[in-house]
């Protein structure tokens, strides 16, 4: 494969181009219910190429051999019509030649995991949470995703990566007449089967939280202060804060990008934010990004002050910034974007009795229900929640969604707990989907919150 | 494909070979500068097979070895996935004009150029300007062993252009799309820059019960609910909270609702779905009556109906439609347009907001109906005018109880993220402000 992509690569006539192909084999197991809807294990594969050209930057992706003829040729043209009347031509931050075949160690190998076992696994988890006479439905997926990546460039760089990914996950749905509660539940990771196996015990705890939601109260639209669970916190921190430090939102908008300054105070002094997925056994884990830098520990935030970014080659070029290796593209689909890796807010030194205590009246919220950024304004959801009264947890809420903005909601911080615990699923979607995006907080205390209500 | 459906006969009681190319290519400017160009050529085939009443499932992209795909789908077998339903047999199907050959001569030049144009007038403000324009051209064959084998070429292209406010990255924005190249109509790059002008300032209001417009690029945040609540999937699965009323009236009459794959004056018609069964116009909501659910194969069968031809390969966070099988879709959702414009509806609004962008729709309670959504931003209206933007705003509703308090629904169809949407003023909306 390598001479081949070589070939490919040496018939574009630019300044500086890679290619990468990938093979993606995945495995499938859906329950809707109690039927199974779908089982399968299948493989595709594809190109993706980028070239810089007389200051201009274009990619191309492509699954047929046939086309490549074809994609050599307009991804150079395109190049050039953007470097054309580019005043500021495009440059790509220098890097180190890399000749490195990596394929991580797995503590339960998936690939050695027959799919009679996976599909009973599913099963089994999936009658935990069907067996309880008020749920209605479940969606429930085992999902494998093997990306088997090859990735040249024209600097002479040669990296094979394989990245494993499992997943079990869905939806449990409970009904009582015709008010229908839903609470999420996944497990999974990049390091093995092991993160899968045994699932009862956890799809018993979520579906007696859907049980329990039938009961709940709606919360009131207002503002309140809150406890963040390390989930919530977790998505908070993606959501609120991690976006903006993708150096491509930012780099074509001026404004923000002078706010984003580094050195600007963005949080509370409580603050520490890393984005760091070279810690082995998380989620979040590769060794090089997808233009063959491998990735670095990344300070973000040191006491609410903006010390550090996230790279392409092509941002810390123009941000005059170090590289930290975090281009990474959902599959052969798509050239690679500025992704988060394993984003974290840094444990502090309250447990979670001294947070109850520190916050008095507010809100208990746990378990992130998806978050979406749009500029400075965010909103993310939670999937239950307590009132608090007195530093004491009280009766059960549910419909929580929060609105909050980029550049209030991180000074609203006021405490953070010892606990820091990272998500075993991601599934962040930037245009393209990143199913190892990691995240993760210890328990915190963030005043002033917007809740929809409902 | 002839060969790999001869071959699936011989070891199955059904087969269906499902195959897309597509050619895509997408011009963005960024701070009104030319940032990126992103060409696409992608291609995959898809088999279904049903042996014994079980169904088999498997994808490639490259058919080179059909022997291995064939297998993938044998071996998926095994699995148990029950399949009582028969593949179609589809003959003859309308005629439908998806396809203007003129868009195989767009060049990443004409397109770069009516980026610059748009990225022009967008200029007038003090905001910051992106637009993207894309050209994609795409296939579709359906062949199964009932002789059906349907095939239809689509052309689209589409252009978007949008005014951040400096700062917060969060802006007003407007997408236009035709068959083949067609500039984005002056008077909507006005309007952006009319909307935009307009609620540039930040203001601040008090929360409460109010009027809510939502835009066509936020009624997805509503369509997400109600596709959830009529389709075949949630009947079947005891989870839609209107499964038992038919015939009854569920919304304002000012609403109407239709499935409308066949109608070809904008790109996305369809005379069959992605199981090769023939579509036709299908109404959901009529005059706020609840009038038909919508089924793809698997469903119909097992609700002791028949499809209405809105089987799609479609899920919401995935795209690779070969790896995906078919279920309920309403591909081309539409609504009777009202009596009033954009900006007479803003007069009737004595104090509320208007939704130009929604965040977070897909983390609320979907089956339920219920919706918690972020504004982005939200547009401050009083007196039947725009004083500003405010910031921090969330609005809340249950759509069973949001579409009963429908003021207007406008009298223009927008292309929006959800093909062609209407605006609509609801009354008496839950809205939380930080004030």
């Amino acid at each position: 494969m390598l001479d081949k992509l070589k070939q490919i690569l040496s018939k574009i006539d630019a300044d500086y181009a890679d290619i990468r192909y990938e093979i993606k084999k995945d495995i499938v197991i859906t329950f809707n219910g109690k039927e199974l809807s779908q089982i399968g294990s299948n493989s595709t594969d594809g190109y993706v190429v980028r070239a810089l050209k007389d200051g201009g930057f274009a990619s191309a992706v492509f699954t047929k051999i046939d086309d490549a003829a074809q994609v050599a040729k307009t991804v150079v043209e395109n190049a050039k019509l953007i470097g054309k009347d580019n005043k500021k031509p495009v440059k790509l931050a220098k890097t180190d030649v890399v000749k490195e075949n990596y394929t991580p160690d797995f503590i339960e190998d998936p690939r050695k995991v027959s799919i009679e076992e996976k599909l009973n696994i599913t099963r089994r988890a999936n009658e935990a949470a069907l067996a309880h006479k008020e749920i209605a439905t479940t969606n429930v997926a085992y999902r494998e995703v093997i990306r088997e990546k090859t990735f040249v460039t024209s600097e002479g760089s040669e990296i094979k990566e394989d990245l494993i990914t499992v997943s079990l996950a869905g939806e449990i749905i409970a009904k009582d007449g015709n008010l229908v509660q839903n609470v999420r539940v996944a497990t999974g990771g990049s390091d093995g089967f092991h993160t899968i196996r045994n699932p009862e015990k956890n799809f018993e705890e979520r579906t007696q939280i859907a049980i329990d939601l039938l009961k709940a109260t709606p919360v009131k639209a207002g503002t309140y202060n809150c406890i963040l669970n390390p989930s919530m916190a977790g998505v908070f921190t993606h959501e609120a804060f991690g976006h903006f430090s993708e150096a491509d939102i930012i780099e074509t908008l001026p404004a923000m990008r002078e706010k984003m300054k580094l050195g600007s105070k963005l949080g509370s002094d409580v603050l520490n934010i890393i984005d760091n997925a070279t810690i082995p056994n998380q989620l979040g884990f590769y060794k090089y990004d997808d233009e063959g830098i491998k990735v670095k520990h990344a300070q973000l935030m040191k006491n609410g002050v903006l010390v550090g970014r996230l790279h392409s080659r092509r941002t810390a070029a123009e941000f005059n910034e170090p590289l930290s290796g975090h281009c990474v593209a959902e599959d052969f689909r798509y050239a690679p974007i500025v992704r988060m890796g394993t984003i974290f807010i840094e444990p502090g030194d309250k447990s979670l009795e001294e947070l109850f205590a520190l916050l008095g009246d507010g809100l208990y919220i746990l378990d992130a229900k998806g978050g979406q950024t749009a500029g400075e304004n965010f909103t993310f959801g939670a999937q239950y929640g307590y009132i608090v009264k007195n530093g004491k947890k009280a009766e059960m809420i549910r419909d929580i969604n929060i609105s909050g903005n980029l550049y209030k909601t991180l000074l609203g911080i006021t405490a953070v707990g010892k606990d820091l615990v990272l998500s075993k699923r991601g599934g962040c979607g930037k245009g393209q989907i990143n199913i190892r995006s990691c995240s993760g907080a210890p328990h915190v205390i963030a005043q002033g919150l917007v809740l929809g209500g409902a | 494909m002839e060969k790999l459906l001869e071959m699936a006969k011989k070891v199955c009681d059904q087969a269906e070979i499902y195959s897309v190319d597509n050619k895509s290519n997408v011009v963005s400017f960024e701070n009104a500068k030319l940032h990126d160009i992103d060409t696409k050529f992608q291609s995959g085939v898809s088999i279904r097979i049903i042996k014994d009443g079980k169904l088999g499932f498997a994808y490639t992209r490259n058919l080179i070895n059909r022997e291995e795909l064939l297998q993938n789908a044998l071996n998926s077998l095994k699995g148990g996935v029950s399949a009582d339903y028969e593949f179609p047999k589809t003959l003859d199907l309308p005629k439908l004009n998806t396809y203007d050959s003129s868009i195989d001569n767009i060049t990443s030049n004409q397109m770069v150029e009516e980026c610059s144009r748009v990225c022009e007038l967008l200029k007038k403000t003090n905001g910051e300007i992106s637009s993207t324009a894309y050209s994609y051209t795409e296939t579709i064959r359906v062949m199964n062993t009932k002789d059906t084998d349907v095939s239809n070429k689509i052309s689209q292209f589409g252009i978007y252009g949008s005014i951040a406010y400096p700062g917060s990255a969060s802006g007003i924005g407007r997408v236009s799309s035709a068959k083949k190249f067609e500039k984005m109509p002056n008077e909507l790059i006005q309007e952006t820059v009319d909307t935009f002008n307009v609620s540039s300032k930040e203001v601040t209001a008090k929360g409460g019960k109010m009027k809510v417009m939502f835009m066509p690029n936020c009624m997805y945040a509503l369509n997400w609910r109600i596709n959830n609540g009529t389709s075949a999937k949630s009947i079947y699965e005891k989870i839609s909270p209107i499964a038992d009323k038919v015939g009854e009236k569920i919304f304002s009459d000012k609403i109407s609702i239709y499935d409308d794959p066949l109608d070809d004056k904008y790109p996305g018609a369809r005379a069959f779905d992605d199981e090769g069964v023939a579509t036709s116009k299908l109404h959901i909501v009529e005059n706020g009556v609840l009038k038909n659910f919508y089924y793809d194969l698997n469903y119909a069968k097992k609700l002791n109906a028949k499809s209405t031809g809105n089987g799609y390969r479609s899920a919401q966070w995935e795209s690779d439609r070969i790896s995906l099988k078919p279920t309920p879709v309403l591909a081309n959702l539409r609504y009777k347009t009202g009596n009033k414009s954009f900006k007479e509806m803003v007069k009737m609004i004595d104090r509320g907001i208007i939704i130009e962008g929604a965040l977070g729709a897909h983390s609320g309670n979907i089956p339920n109906g219920d919706l918690s959504i972020g504004a982005n931003p939200a547009l401050y209206v009083e007196n039947g005018e725009i004083l500003g933007q405010i910031k921090d705003v969330m609005m809340a509703a249950n759509i069973y109880e949001l579409f009963k308090n429908v003021v207007e629904v406008s009298n223009t169809l927008y292309y929006s993220y959800s093909g062609l949407m209407p605006a609509i003023l609801f009354d008496n909306v839950s809205v939380a402000t930080k004030s």
